[in-house]
């Protein structure tokens, strides 16, 4: 491997890893606040992807998706708590046994609309105007979109952080994620942050979905192989902290990249063996607060 | 308890000889490959549920050993170039007892929801060996032109010799389970379910229990998987990916968790939608709906809501 190719891998794994920190993310915040791992958090990013589909096809502008399918995500997190989850509360395992179906519905209702330009067939999203292009980075063209992902990944982040310590809505999530009950008692509307919260994580598997759909485009299975990566970046970085997503990003994007140029055999079996390592050696992950095992 | 065996006994008498007694009908034919299905899944189902039901190990990665036990018949028969069903059938179910073995030391570690993530996790790991390793697996073609076994002399490959070898089958899985629940091994595994920290207090080592149930439960699914492989003459990734894992879950959970009898009728009614509903409708969607109704409304499963009901 050149000095040019690790560069460009470098650059290739920094940009799957801000990625999945997107994805991830929005599953690490509904986990830390309403200890559910959402499983329909695939079918959502998917869900994303297809929805930017239909508004990049209508409006022309990949930007307007860019606003539009995280909202419409949101939205539907908006629905989807109080109408399925809080009847639920406290049922942790049944919670999460009602994503799973919820995914299922998702997919098949993706599947059957081939009137909607959706359905089966592997659909493409083109680059945005201005960033489909290349440009030269230390004697080799790179693509600006990838740039452009690790870039608003990292403003992303930093506005999450910034909200997360600085915002009133802030506070209420750390406070929640710290005790729900005891916050409950203090007179705070519980049900409506778990509400918000909900949306929140839903809108950011929406974005992913957006961001994601010009470099891995759109197809049946895309939310199967987005959860399993989600799930693995929390398992590693730790579940339930924003410092734990990156920290799991960083970790899993630049090593599947790697792995999959170095040994293209062995590129999944690094990951999850990075996976397993984290869990026999420090099962609260990286940086994580919550224990998954003994 | 007399009575209850007798009544198997019959059931079971009744449903081997379905070909003989409805060849009258016309889609007696259709009936009984319905029938043979819904048997082998009975089987996948009621292996996990000795996890999700009894042992209380939410587990969504038993496909894996439903695909590997599918995919360790079919190369067994093929690289030993024999189609002696202990040959498949014996390698179906130590391929996905090594592989269980492998997965559940990991996951047992984890609790609650962290095991189901890490199952779900783990088993995507083997469908993506199933998928790359086109030399071994056919990759994502699948693993076609699968030889039905031959038991001694007796050559098995009609549709009606195979009925009976699954009727036959799905009994003694359905027998083990019995012996296993009722024996002081599963009231401790239910012990586990329901109090693991007491149970691990009055001195079981509750992550060996674990751990074995993990194993006898992907066992008795490559028992499933090769009966499966024989069944469609087919392995495919399919039979590793998380859909047939949720389908298990999903049978399990509308059937009744942690009875005998409530996988069984799970994997009836799952398959009714998926095989025999009007194909206008879309299945996943309707298995989807019927799968929140159950969490949401009768958590207990049919079985747990009947038991409920003729108590009242």
């Amino acid at each position: 491997m050149t000095p040019q190719d690790a560069l460009q891998q470098a650059l290739n794994g920094l940009s799957f890893g801000a990625l999945l920190f997107i994805l991830a993310a929005g599953l690490s915040l509904i986990f830390g606040m309403m200890d559910v791992v959402n499983l329909a958090h695939g079918a959502f990013y998917m869900l994303g992807a297809y929805v930017a589909l239909s508004v990049t096809r209508a409006t022309g502008s990949f930007w307007a998706a860019l606003v539009i399918a995280p909202l419409a995500l949101a939205v539907l997190g908006l629905l989807v708590e109080p109408l399925l989850l809080r009847r639920l509360r406290g049922r942790h395992l049944d919670q999460v046994l009602i994503t799973i179906g919820l995914s299922l519905v998702i997919a098949d209702f993706i599947r059957l609309r081939d009137d909607w330009g959706w359905g089966a067939t592997v659909r493409s999203l083109p680059f945005p105007a201005g960033l489909d292009r290349s440009i030269s980075i230390a004697g080799s063209d790179y693509p600006t979109y990838r740039l452009f992902v690790i870039a608003f990944s990292a403003g992303l982040a930093l506005l999450l952080y910034v909200l997360h310590r600085r915002s009133r809505i802030g506070a209420l999530v750390r406070a929640g994620v710290g005790d729900a009950e005891m916050l409950s008692a203090l007179g705070v509307d519980t049900d409506r942050l778990f509400t918000v919260t909900f949306a929140i994580g839903a809108g950011l598997a929406g974005l992913a979905g957006v961001v994601a759909a010009p470099v891995f485009g759109l197809q049946p299975g895309m939310d199967v192989d987005a959860l399993i990566y989600s799930l693995i970046v929390v398992v590693v970085g730790g579940l339930g902290s924003l410092s734990g997503s990156i920290a799991g990003s960083a970790v899993v994007g630049p090593a599947d990249t790697f792995g999959k140029v170095l040994f293209p055999q062995f590129a999944l079996a690094l990951i999850f063996a990075i996976m397993a390592l984290v869990l026999l050696f420090r099962p609260t992950g990286l940086l994580g607060r919550v224990r998954i095992g003994r | 308890m007399v009575i209850r065996a007798a009544m198997v006994l019959a059931v079971w008498l009744a449903l081997v000889t379905f070909p003989q007694w409805s060849s009258a009908w016309e889609s007696s034919r259709f009936a009984a490959g319905i029938i043979r299905q819904v048997l082998i899944f009975a089987i996948f189902a009621s292996s996990l549920n000795l996890l999700v039901g009894y042992t209380g190990l939410p587990s969504l990665g038993h496909a894996a050993f439903f695909g590997g036990g599918a995919y360790a018949a079919a190369i067994a028969a093929q690289r030993l170039g024999t189609d002696q069903l202990f040959v498949s059938l014996g390698a179906g179910v130590i391929g996905a007892a090594l592989l269980a073995l492998l997965i559940g030391f990991l996951a047992v570690r984890a609790l609650g929801i962290f095991f189901l993530m890490l199952t779900l996790a783990l088993a995507q790991m083997v469908f993506a060996i199933a998928f790359q390793a086109t030399d071994l697996t056919g990759g994502s073609n699948g693993f076609s032109g699968v030889h039905r076994p031959v038991l001694f002399g007796l050559d098995l490959g009609a549709a009606s010799d195979l009925y009976v070898l699954v009727c036959a089958i799905a009994l003694s899985v359905g027998l083990l389970l019995w012996r296993v629940t009722t024996s002081t091994y599963g009231r401790a595994l239910v012990g586990v379910r329901e109090n693991e920290r007491r149970m691990r207090a009055i001195g079981y080592d509750t992550r060996t229990l674990k751990l074995s149930a993990f194993v006898l439960a992907g066992a008795l699914a490559g028992v499933a998987g090769a009966l499966s492989s024989y069944e469609f003459r087919f392995v495919s990734p399919n039979d590793v990916a998380l859909g047939t894992s949720v389908t298990g879950f999903v049978m399990v959970l509308i059937g009744g968790g942690g009875t005998l009898i409530g996988p069984i009728v799970g994997a009836a009614v799952v398959l009714l939608i998926e095989r025999v509903l009007p194909s206008q409708l879309p299945a996943q969607t309707v298995l989807g709906i019927v799968f929140i109704a159950f969490v949401v409304f009768a958590r207990q499963g049919i079985v747990g809501a009947a038991r409920r009901l003729a108590r009242a």
